[in-house]
């Protein structure tokens, strides 16, 4: 593997970092991933190499979750659970339509004493751009950022109805084909923005 | 630049159980997040939460800047800044507008943030309750209920025994309208600057085991009463004797021969960058 697993997993971690901070600004993952030899492109790998260690549990939505869960355990040693208990959470591309819904209202969003003792959600989509269908504010959002999450999963309303008790609530990170990602911290408050005919 | 240890001196798993804590703390403005503070080789309470910041957010691009109650030169800067060179081999800078990661310890400095930085804070006490609650089960009930009158009542207290609100630093704030929290012994005259600041502030208690944020564009309100409102140190009519400047937190010190009370900037790096720019006279 080509992928440094120092400087260059660092330099994903602070792209997460900026992400994180600032809702709605895409990092661009592309270069890291180009360097994962594994076919079939799985940036979700770095991700899971950034964060992933024995200590953290995870649950994969696939065609192929048993397979790619015995792939990351091998490589991280980051144990698979089920959605209800996964501090982790990869919805990938090929999971079914309504595998991010499941996945937003099964994962655990933490309690009051501890918040952050609540799940992380990656998830694999066809596109993200800056196209104004969400628009986003919160913390890390000077006044206002939009995007367009190309996915046919109806989870604007499914996030709203898990986060609505903060500081309760999932973190989501969108991943889309070109290796760009959009972090969604449950502080960042959605509107859909309708298009008036 | 010693090689004998790992990158940034951390092993790689030490980095990444702080940067999942980081995260978390980026996700929930405000509230400190535990995490497992490693032993450092520099003493408990002398900066090691944001030396562990700093380490596990360092790449070999970043230029480093650390100071130490706004001094870029006094001993805590100097051994933390050698410690992360020398196992980084990172450029240090003293302009704050150069750097890209910047570690302080109880001041935000004078040149404004942009967001191309982090910035993180050195926090010794991360618990703003603690003055009136020392179990730490209470303090996390009492963040989980929002139950904050104590903060308040502290502050009236203070207010009642000697006319105004005392807290001479860490005056703690509320972050995004839901947690009060300690901005670190940074004094009052720096509170402001943490609200809807450019840069990402990451604050580290290494001794005290947590670490929290302030995203940037965030609300930071600096906690008060309607008729006792928030009052920054006030350095009106006074100047920078070497560099003339005003609005910048100064330094009250005595001429040794003349007994006179001078002030001198308390930012070092700012002070003589205004100082080249001038020209020395």
């Amino acid at each position: 593997m080509k992928l440094d697993m120092v400087h260059d997993i660092q330099t994903v971690y602070r792209k997460l970092v900026d992400a994180m901070a600032r809702p709605g600004q895409l990092a661009d993952l592309s270069k890291e991933a180009a360097l994962i030899e594994e076919s079939g492109a799985m940036p979700f790998i770095l991700l899971a190499f950034t964060l992933f260690d024995q200590e953290v549990t995870f649950k994969v939505f696939s065609k192929r979750e048993a397979a790619i869960a015995k792939l990351i355990n091998q490589y991280t040693y980051a144990q698979p659970a089920v959605i209800e208990e996964a501090d982790y959470i990869f919805v990938l591309a090929d999971a079914e339509e309504t595998a991010l819904k499941v996945a937003i209202e099964g994962a655990k969003h933490g309690t009051l004493k501890n918040p952050h003792d609540s799940a992380t959600i990656f998830a694999e989509v066809d596109e993200i751009t800056n196209a104004s269908t969400l628009k986003l504010t919160g913390p890390g959002i000077q006044s206002e950022e939009y995007i367009h999450v190309e996915t046919e999963s109806k989870w604007v309303a499914e996030r709203q109805v898990k986060n609505k008790e903060y500081p309760l609530g999932v973190d989501l990170m969108f991943i889309d084909r070109r290796q760009q990602l959009l972090a969604l911290p449950r502080t960042t408050q959605i509107t859909i923005n309708r298009v008036i005919v | 630049m010693n090689t004998t240890y790992n990158f940034a001196f951390f092993d790689e798993g030490s980095k990444r159980e702080i940067r999942r804590a980081t995260l978390k703390a980026i996700a929930i403005p405000g509230y400190q997040v535990p995490f497992a503070s490693r032993e450092m080789p520099i003493g408990r309470g002398w900066g090691t939460g944001g030396l562990q910041l700093t380490l596990s957010l360092i790449g070999k691009k970043d230029v480093l800047k650390v100071i130490d109650q706004g001094s870029d030169e006094s001993v805590n800067a100097v051994n933390i800044k050698k410690l992360v060179s020398n196992t980084t081999g990172v450029e240090v800078t003293e302009h704050t507008s150069k750097a890209t990661l910047i570690q302080s310890r109880h001041r935000i400095p004078e040149v404004p943030l942009t967001k191309e930085q982090i910035l993180v804070l050195q926090v010794p006490l991360p618990e703003p309750l603690r003055y009136y609650e020392p179990s730490e089960t209470e303090t996390k009930k009492l963040h989980a209920e929002k139950e904050y009158s104590g903060a308040w009542l502290m502050l009236f207290e203070q207010i009642m025994k000697y006319g105004g609100m005392t807290t001479g630093a860490d005056h703690p704030v509320l972050v995004h309208d839901r947690y009060v929290m300690a901005p670190s012994p940074i004094p009052r005259f720096d509170n402001p600057k943490m609200n809807a600041n450019e840069a990402l502030i990451l604050l580290g208690a290494g001794r005290e085991k947590k670490v929290y944020a302030v995203p940037p564009y965030t609300k930071v309100v600096s906690l008060d009463f309607e008729d006792y409102p928030f009052q920054a140190e006030t350095f009106a009519d006074k100047h920078c004797r070497l560099c003339g400047q005003t609005n910048v937190f100064l330094d009250e010190l005595v001429d040794e021969l003349t007994d006179e009370t001078v002030y001198q900037c308390n930012d070092t790096s700012n002070c003589l960058e205004k100082l080249n720019s001038v020209g020395v006279k």
